[in-house]
């Protein structure tokens, strides 16, 4: 199990450097980020002295190592944009993100479940109907689109929320359910597949012969066992919650990293760009050997390896 | 419908918003939305607009712009004679005080010119200020002497716009040189002092009791950065500001009909055009050398409707390559009326009946490129649109890569053709695709001499060129939208440029 | 023979493999709603010249920003108004459609051959092929795909070409995941074991044996690709790094909207309406393929 875990680990770490070293050179071929330093209106002088200061006129491999080698002592280099290291943004903005990202699995956990387990219990009916339907329907939406219309219906037309900012845990609330909706289809899926699995299975029979019955049959015997695929799936989703901040984010101008990303994606932030990547894969990979573990950790079945 | 959800969403924002929603004229209090992130104080050290104007509340120079007659009027200098054509002297102010309580004297004027053209500085004035100055040395406890490399009709102008006053030894903290001493904890002389500053977020100024001019009317002046015109907007609904800018016209428009806002619509020094690759680059013997090819896009384009429609105020359509407000900028040149017809018929003549594929790119504004593209496509030439950022299409045309584009140059707000010839015109800007030498020496040649009437003649056989050889299609000036609380009272500036030292309340 | 055949054995009569999915096909409900958007949206596509009310790239700056005719303000002459250039909505709308089935299909395509077949050579030799396309996978994942498409669409330009290429480079995995588990399964079957020892070599037992055995999971998750790269350059578009204006894409004419969206929620709503039902359409037509043709019936 142990050694199970180290392999996974290191493909983890060289998953983000690969991944880091493919986007460190998509980067620079793709711009140069003197003139995005410069500014508008900014003259031809101005902009050779900035590439000469930031050292931009050295070959992309020679810069790939000096960044590589900055990483390994901690350093992650400084921000074209903001001017301060970048490990200090992204810490900044971190706790933002994560709090989205937990406020989405929560969302996602409150909404999938019970609308799983309600279809499962009465399959083929008009209920179960309408649990794949909402599961469908979220599917089907484009997660920025859905976002703009949760603002024009619950901010404008009927002002419940805020319309944009972070400041307040109601600014929360929409960001939240735009980001969450997107996982819910899967786990919601997943929820009765697996619970109409377990109802149909010996272990149940025999709970029920032993008397169990309705809530008590579900929770003690049945819930157990069906979500046990479940959890190993909300700690992927969870990882991809990071990535898939980016849109949410900047339509609800929430200063996490999501929106980082993509400013500085946008605005050729070279650093920046490299470390949030860089973390986006480790959580990723993380979150993947997470489940695993999970998966290993919480079925009996497996446990042998 | 729309009323109802106005005010409700007025509520919401009020019931919503955090920042508290004093009524900002009991407590004095400036309330100013930014969506470009400050990140430095220090104006010797950035190019974007939107430092400027900050730095006109903080820091003080040795002329200011008179807006209304475009001169130049000396404020912390209180007199300067040109001694010869390359010695200026400036006598200054004994009353002038930095922000931490010390007179400002010759010294720290020297120190400041000195230091900008010096190797170390690396600031961003000083590709513009060593252009002119060799150096400044003092002459006296209270005057300084100004001594130039060369000719140039524009030294009030960069003095007044550019070169924000330091005090001695302010980027040299314990014997080290540090460039970035200035950019968290400004020390100015200008009519707002920094109380405190979270770079990126929020800069609190508080009127300068010791300033040395007119005082301000509003003794505290809070600017927010909030990157996104909704949250913007948001704010101003509910009091959490008082004063947006940049304001897209549709929006100003809409929420300057209801009572939470003013929609103001000022003048700008802004202007629009195609720049074409007359010389060219990208196709040695493309449609675009021809001037007739050249004369029919200015033809096509219908600048009236994309003035009056997409951009708005006081937006007009022109047809010369500078603004007409400013010095020099003769209306008495070639026109091309929107006539899609006579475009036609051009480009027949040209041999293109059938027109040909071009690349155009913008950056900005949109709603006009396409239009623009729509307007060229109609005569049928075949727009391709590469609408991409600012400094992706810098570098394009460093590169020499691009054919057509639509620009646009604010000229800093001056009210003089150098202002725009220069960076578009001369030999050495990438910027330049007219590969016409005679334009280019009737350019420098107008920067060369103090002589009014010589530099006149110079930028008048200069426009000539450009408009008879069609190198330009120039479209219309900007307008600056404005959106402010109905308690403030903004007076808007000619030339474009926001003075919110100015503001007052009602 | 008598002419007397009882109901029961008519029943009883063993159906061909095809008549039962038909059979199962015209009672599905997910399925036909499905087949019908999808085909109508085809047609739409296809004969948008004809059906648009007007050219929508032409422009009229006099009449920018109409709203649409049942609201005040509207006229006939747009009926779902028009948008910051004063082109007509309901025809931006059609031509839309093309866009948005054109990178459809082209992006699943392109996904399916990359997925397929590193699916097929994973599952079937194993060992370090398959330990090295595990690696592209997790790498692939990990990977943002804004970025790349905005490195590809700097360096080579936006073009429908580039766009389609893009998404369909990042959009294998599912082909990859369903065709490797899918390949492992069968390979271990015996009529392949029997292929195999006939002496036929790796490439026609999987061309033979196994993938027609793929088939129809393949069309499941076309069908369901289809969705999600409809629904993946509508969000290039919308950040700016996918369709390029004035091409009318469902994905930009929201981005364009989002400015006026206060005032004018329509420029946002209707485009988000039309991708909405599509990939609806794709999804139920998916999940209905999946139904009929698994050997249980509905799942």
């Amino acid at each position: 199990m142990l050694r199970y875990i180290f392999q996974r680990a290191l493909l983890a770490v060289a998953v983000a450097f690969s991944v880091s070293l493919a986007t460190f050179f998509l980067l620079n071929i793709a711009t140069d980020p003197a003139y995005a330093i410069a500014g508008e209106d900014a003259e031809m002088e101005v902009v050779e002295q900035i590439r000469e200061t930031y050292g931009l006129n050295r070959p992309v491999v020679v810069r790939y190592f000096d960044w590589l080698g900055g990483v390994v002592q901690g350093d992650f280099g400084e921000s074209y944009y903001w001017k301060k290291p970048v490990a200090e943004l992204v810490v900044e903005r971190a706790p933002t993100t994560i709090k989205l990202a937990l406020s989405a699995l929560f969302v996602t956990i409150i909404v999938a479940i019970p609308l799983g387990a309600w279809a499962a219990l009465n399959p083929n009916s008009w209920t179960d109907r309408f649990a794949l339907g909402v599961a469908v329907s979220a599917q089907a939406v484009p997660n920025f689109w859905l976002g703009l219309i949760m603002i024009i219906v619950f901010a404008v037309t009927f002002p419940i929320f805020p319309v944009s900012g972070d400041s307040t845990w109601q600014h929360f609330v929409l960001p939240a359910f735009v980001l969450g909706a997107s996982s819910v289809p899967a786990v919601m899926r997943l929820t009765r597949t697996g619970l109409i699995e377990v109802m149909e299975s010996d272990y149940i029979r025999t709970a029920r012969s032993k008397g169990y019955r309705g809530t008590a049959l579900l929770t003690r015997h049945a819930m157990r066992n069906a979500l046990l695929p479940v959890v190993s799936v909300l700690a992927v989703q969870l990882g991809q919650k990071f990535g898939g901040s980016v849109i949410t984010e900047s339509i609800f101008a929430i200063n996490g990293l999501g929106r980082l990303a993509l400013e500085s994606i946008l605005g050729s932030d070279i650093p920046t760009v490299q470390m949030l990547i860089f973390v986006f894969a480790i959580i990723f990979v993380a979150m993947n050997l997470l489940a695993d573990i999970l998966n290993a950790a919480l079925d009996p079945r497996i446990r042998i390896t | 419908m729309m009323k109802l959800a106005t005010s409700a969403f007025a509520l919401t924002a009020v019931l919503t918003s955090t920042a508290p929603a004093f009524a900002d004229k009991s407590d004095d209090t400036l309330r100013v939305a930014l969506a470009e992130e400050i990140l430095s104080l220090d104006y010797l050290y950035t190019t974007k607009r939107e430092y400027i104007i900050l730095a006109q509340m903080t820091d003080a120079t040795l002329f200011e712009v008179n807006p209304e007659t475009a001169e130049y009027m000396p404020s912390v200098a209180s007199g300067f004679t040109w001694i010869d054509e390359t010695t200026l002297e400036v006598t200054l102010r004994d009353d002038v005080m930095f922000h931490d309580g010390t007179l400002l004297t010759a010294d720290d004027v020297v120190y400041t010119y000195n230091w900008i053209v010096s190797e170390d500085s690396e600031s961003s004035a000083k590709g513009a200020i060593e252009r002119w100055l060799d150096t400044a040395e003092k002459t006296g406890p209270n005057t300084v002497q100004f001594n130039l490399t060369t000719v140039y009709p524009l030294v009030l102008r960069d003095m007044a716009q550019r070169v924000m006053l330091r005090k001695d030894g302010a980027y040299s903290v314990d014997g080290v040189i540090n460039q970035d001493s200035m950019a968290n904890s400004l020390i100015g002389a200008g009519p707002y002092m920094v109380e405190s500053f979270e770079p990126g977020q929020e800069l609190v100024l508080q009127r300068f009791e010791n300033y040395f001019d007119v005082a301000s009317p509003i003794e505290n002046v809070v600017v927010r950065n909030l990157p996104d015109i909704g949250t913007q907007q948001a704010e101003l609904m509910s009091g959490g500001i008082d004063w947006m800018f940049k304001v897209p016209l549709d929006l100003a428009q809409s929420l300057g009909a209801t009572q939470m806002a003013e929609h103001l619509s000022g003048p700008d020094m802004r202007v629009g055009f195609l720049v074409l690759d007359a010389a060219g680059y990208t196709d040695p013997d493309g449609p675009l050398t021809n001037v007739m090819v050249r004369q029919a896009i200015n033809h096509a384009l219908n600048t009236a409707e994309m003035a009056q429609f997409l951009i708005g105020g006081s937006s007009e359509a022109i047809h010369t390559p500078c603004h007409p407000v400013q010095f020099g900028c003769t209306t008495d040149i070639a026109q091309y009326p929107y006539d899609p017809d006579q475009a036609k018929a051009l480009l027949a003549e040209a041999g293109y009946p059938d027109g040909f594929p071009l690349e155009l790119w913008a950056y900005r504004d949109k709603e006009v490129s396409e239009a623009i593209a729509a307007d060229l496509t109609a005569v049928g030439i075949e727009v391709d649109l590469r609408y991409v950022k600012l400094a992706s299409l810098n570098q394009a045309r460093a590169n020499r890569e691009i054919p057509a584009y639509f620009g646009t140059w604010g000229s800093g707000g001056t009210a003089d053709t150098a202002a725009i010839a220069r960076v578009h015109f001369s030999d050495t800007s990438d910027r330049n695709l007219s590969g016409d030498a005679e334009l280019t020496a009737a350019v420098l040649a107008a920067e060369s001499t103090n002589d009014r009437a010589a530099r006149a003649a110079h930028y008048d056989t200069a426009l000539n060129i450009i408009a008879d050889q069609a190198y330009w299609a120039p479209l219309f000036t900007y307008s600056a939208n404005y959106l402010v609380s109905p308690d403030l009272n903004f007076p808007l500036s000619p030339d474009g440029l926001p003075r919110l030292d100015q503001a007052s309340w009602n | 023979m008598s002419s007397v055949e009882t109901p029961d054995m008519a029943e009883d009569l063993p159906r061909a493999p095809r008549q039962i999915m038909l059979d199962r096909a015209k009672k599905h409900g997910g399925f036909l709603i499905g087949a019908t958007i999808l085909l109508s949206l085809i047609l739409i596509a296809i004969f948008a010249p004809l059906i648009a009310p007007m050219d929508p790239n032409a422009q009229s700056l006099s009449s920018r920003m109409l709203p649409p005719v049942w609201t005040e303000g509207g006229t006939w002459d747009h009926l779902l108004g028009t948008d910051g250039n004063g082109r007509d909505y309901l025809s931006r709308l059609i031509f839309g459609a093309r866009i948005s089935i054109l990178i459809g299909l082209g992006a699943a395509t392109i996904g399916l051959f990359i997925g397929v077949t590193l699916g097929v050579c994973a599952g079937y030799f194993g060992g370090w092929v398959d330990h090295a396309v595990s690696f592209l996978l997790t790498a692939q994942l990990a990977l943002p795909g804004l970025l790349l498409a905005m490195a590809l669409v700097f360096i080579i330009g936006p073009s429908v070409l580039v766009v389609i290429c893009i998404i369909g480079v990042l959009h294998w995995t599912y082909y990859l995941v369903v065709t490797r588990a899918a390949t492992q399964r069968i390979r271990s079957l015996d009529f392949v074991a029997a292929a195999q020892s006939a002496g036929s070599t790796p490439r026609q037992v999987i061309w033979h044996e196994i993938i027609p055995n793929l088939i129809p999971q393949i069309i499941v998750i076309f069908t369901f690709e289809l969705g999600i790269a409809i629904l993946a350059e509508a969000s290039l578009s919308f950040l700016g790094v996918g369709i390029q204006p004035p091409t009318a894409s469902w994905g930009l004419m929201i981005a364009e909207g989002k400015q006026a969206m206060f005032y004018r929620p329509w420029l946002v709503i209707l485009p988000g309406l039309c991708l909405f039902l599509t990939v609806i359409g794709a999804n139920l037509l998916g999940d209905g393929l999946r139904d009929i043709t698994s050997p249980e019936g509905r799942n």
